[in-house]
Order: C-alpha cells, then structure tokens, then sequence
C-alpha cells in the first residue's frame, strides 16, 4: 500500500489504530506528526484513550527493582549536582505552558536533548557518534561544542517544531540567566556560544517560541528539552 | 492512596520540579505502569528501560497533565503503553511467545479488583467488546493490551494483513457506536 492511499484514510480509523498500537512505525511517526498540528486529531485520540483505557488498568501491578529509581534519581536535575537549580530557576519563569498540547505531542513523540562535546585534539576525519536511548528514541537534537572555535554544532535529529512556532536553543550558565543561542531549523547549524559554555558548563534548553523566536530576549514558552554537555 | 487528587497534587509539585513528588508517584504507579509496559515488551530489563524512561518524560512533562486528558492514572498509563509500542515497534526482531490470550483480559474487565476504575467506563467497554465479532475482538485486545502489530494479528489468525486491518476498522467503528450508544 503506497503512502498517498495511507494519507487519504480517514483521521478516524488512523486515531483509533494509533491508540491501539498497530500502525506500522512509518504511520505512527508520520501520524505523531499531524497530532501537533490537528487539534480535531489530538481529540480522536483522547476519545480512544477514554474508550479503550479500562483494558489498561487492568494490568496487573509488578514491582520494579530498585535499580529502576536509582537510574531516574540519577538522571534529575538534583541527581548529578545537587546544587544546580539553574534548570529549575529556568523551568520556573516558563510556567505559562500556553503551548500545552504541542509540548505533550512533543513529549510523545519520543525526544530528548543529548549534548556531546567532543576532544578538540582530533580535528579530522569522520566520527560517528551512537546515542543510546531506552526504548530506541530517537534524541531531538546533538549539540556538539566545539571548544577551539567556541561554536555549538546543532544538528536536529528527531526534533519537531509545532506548527505556527519556532523552537530556540538557549544557554543558561552559572548566572542562570538564559542566553538565546539560535533557532533550530530542519539542518545542521553552527551557533556561536557565549564564554561560559566554552568550558563545558552550563546546562542548554530548548524552548517553543512565537515564528523567528522569542521577542523578549528570555524563553517565553514551555522548555521541551534541557540537557547538559557529557565530556568525552 | 491512589485516588485522583493525590496523583494530581502530585503531578502539580512534579511540575514545578518536586523531586520528592516524583519518588512518590513512583511509588503509587510504578507497579502498574510496569505491568502495562510488561504486556507489551515482555522482556523485564527493557520494559524497566521503558519505565525509567516513562518516569523522565513525566519529569519533564507534568506540566501538561490537565484533566480533560483523562484521570491521571489512565494519563500516565497511556504515555507507558506508547513509550513500549513505540520501543516494539522500532525492533525488527520477533518478541517471545504469547502467553495469554485476549479473552484472560476480557475476564479481568469483569473482575472488579480495580476500584480506581470508573465501573461505568469498564462495564460499558466490557459489554460493547462483547458484542464484537469475537475473533475481530480478539485483534482489539490483543494490539492494545500485548502490542500485536497488524502482521502479528495476521500471523495468529492466519488471515492477510489487509483482512485485519479491515477487521481492526470494523471493530473500532463498532466499538466507538456501541460506546456512544452506551453513555
């Protein structure tokens, strides 16, 4: 079956077979894709979560190994350092969730923010880098710092803008104010970086902004994605 | 407890960056999001993969949690069941052999041990999976509660993939009148 007659069955029958799970992984990812921007079928969706979600609950309890809440307490912001609220402070100022559902479509999607920042000792020839995800996500974006040239590469992997926004990276170092970095588009891009995070510190967010980016100069929407550089 | 409103006060503090808050809607729904993760990805060291992972997103995503998106415990199964298809989906591999069936899951519809449950939602779901054509509603429950992919429905009822997909239509179609009809 050919893509375009997929593209043409019914929003209906699409939302029913996402919630049941039997999309082939191009369907759910291209049907993931249009639940950003079609409200008619984010709320398909919802009605068969609402319809089918008894068979959930009956699920059977089983206790997971305290290995499970050891690695998500290790993974929090708190986890690592525990005096990094920087992310916090950030996250805090960006309460107005005015992108709710978007933010929600994004965290389904399977997304998240890894930075690499690579030794500048080896400036030639091709590297390649596997990103290691539970469940097999793919991570929204690589950020690889370059130290010698004080430039952030950013190559968008499975990042998806919500329709009518931008998504715009920052830069929050130790002064915990956020400094806007660049949009991210659909290709690679090299981003000048501020001083701080030359050193490697600091923690990076990603955040849906209005077209063309904030117009304050400070995140105005929903953080969907924070991550901090993992040395080499 | 369990009940709506600790998990919802919980999700507010987990929005606002309450770690403790996390630690104890992990312990309230830990459990049950992992049986509904090990339904799907019947392998132990992923399906807890798939928690940890479920557990971050709720971190980083409480903030979205709003009521209309159902109760918070259906919310927080509904992102565990999609983070396992999604996993399931992405493998290529066969998964191991099934051991249930989807009537077990339709005797446990019936079986009032939930009590966070809405009994209405879960009579009236019972009752329209019942008027189902009974192998139409086996391909429901079996995606849904195991993660069957179509050519798994396909292989087990020896039937074309084309067939189920017709099959899975029908009986969503059905299902969602008889829903309706219902409430």
């Amino acid at each position: 079956m050919s893509a375009g007659q997929e593209a043409r069955e019914p929003g209906e029958d699409r939302a029913g077979e996402y919630v049941l799970g039997t999309l082939t992984l191009a369907e759910r990812v291209a049907f993931a894709r249009d639940l950003a921007r079609d409200p008619a079928l984010a709320q398909a969706v919802r009605d068969w979560e609402r319809r089918l979600g008894p068979l959930s609950l009956v699920a059977p309890e089983i206790r997971p190994g305290p290995h499970v809440w050891e690695r998500i307490a290790r993974a929090l912001p708190g986890g690592a350092a525990a005096n990094d609220n920087r992310v916090r402070a950030l996250t805090r100022r960006l309460r107005l969730w005015q992108g709710g559902a978007a933010a929600a479509a994004l965290a389904a999607a399977g997304l998240a923010l890894v930075i690499l920042s690579p030794r500048p000792e080896r400036p030639d020839g091709a590297r390649y880098v596997a990103v290691v995800t539970s469940g097999g996500a793919a991570p929204a974006l690589l950020v690889s710092i370059d130290t010698a040239t004080g430039q952030a590469a950013v190559r968008p992997v499975a990042a998806e803008t919500p329709a009518g926004h931008s998504l715009q990276l920052w830069y929050v170092g130790t002064d915990a104010v956020p400094k806007p970095l660049g949009l991210i588009g659909a290709d690679a891009a090299r981003l000048p970086l501020p001083a701080g995070a030359r050193a490697g510190e600091g923690v990076f967010a990603v955040s849906v902004e209005p077209p063309g980016g904030s117009p304050t100069g400070l995140p105005t929407g929903p953080v969907v994605y924070t991550g901090k550089l993992i040395r080499e | 407890m369990r009940d709506d409103a600790t998990l919802e006060r919980l999700l507010d503090a987990v929005a606002a960056r309450d770690e403790a808050a996390l630690r104890a809607l992990y312990d309230l729904t830990a459990p049950k999001l992992l049986g509904v993760i090990l339904r799907i990805q019947r392998d132990r060291s992923a399906a807890e993969d798939i928690l940890q992972d479920v557990f971050l997103r709720v971190w980083q995503s409480a903030g979205s949690y709003v009521p209309e998106a159902g109760r918070p415990l259906s919310w927080l199964c509904t992102i565990a069941r999609n983070r396992a298809i999604d996993a399931i989906r992405r493998r290529t591999e066969a998964q191991g052999p099934v051991h249930e069936d989807g009537e077990d899951w339709l005797e446990r519809l019936a079986d009032p041990h939930d009590s966070e449950d809405s009994i209405l939602g879960r009579d009236a779901l019972r009752a329209c999976l019942a008027r189902l054509d009974p192998a139409h509603r086996d391909c429901v429950v079996l995606a849904y509660c195991e993660g069957f992919s179509r050519e798994d429905l396909a292989q087990r009822f020896e039937r074309p993939v084309n067939t189920i997909k017709t099959w899975l239509h029908r009986a969503l179609a059905s299902l969602k009148g008889c829903l309706e009809a219902v409430s």
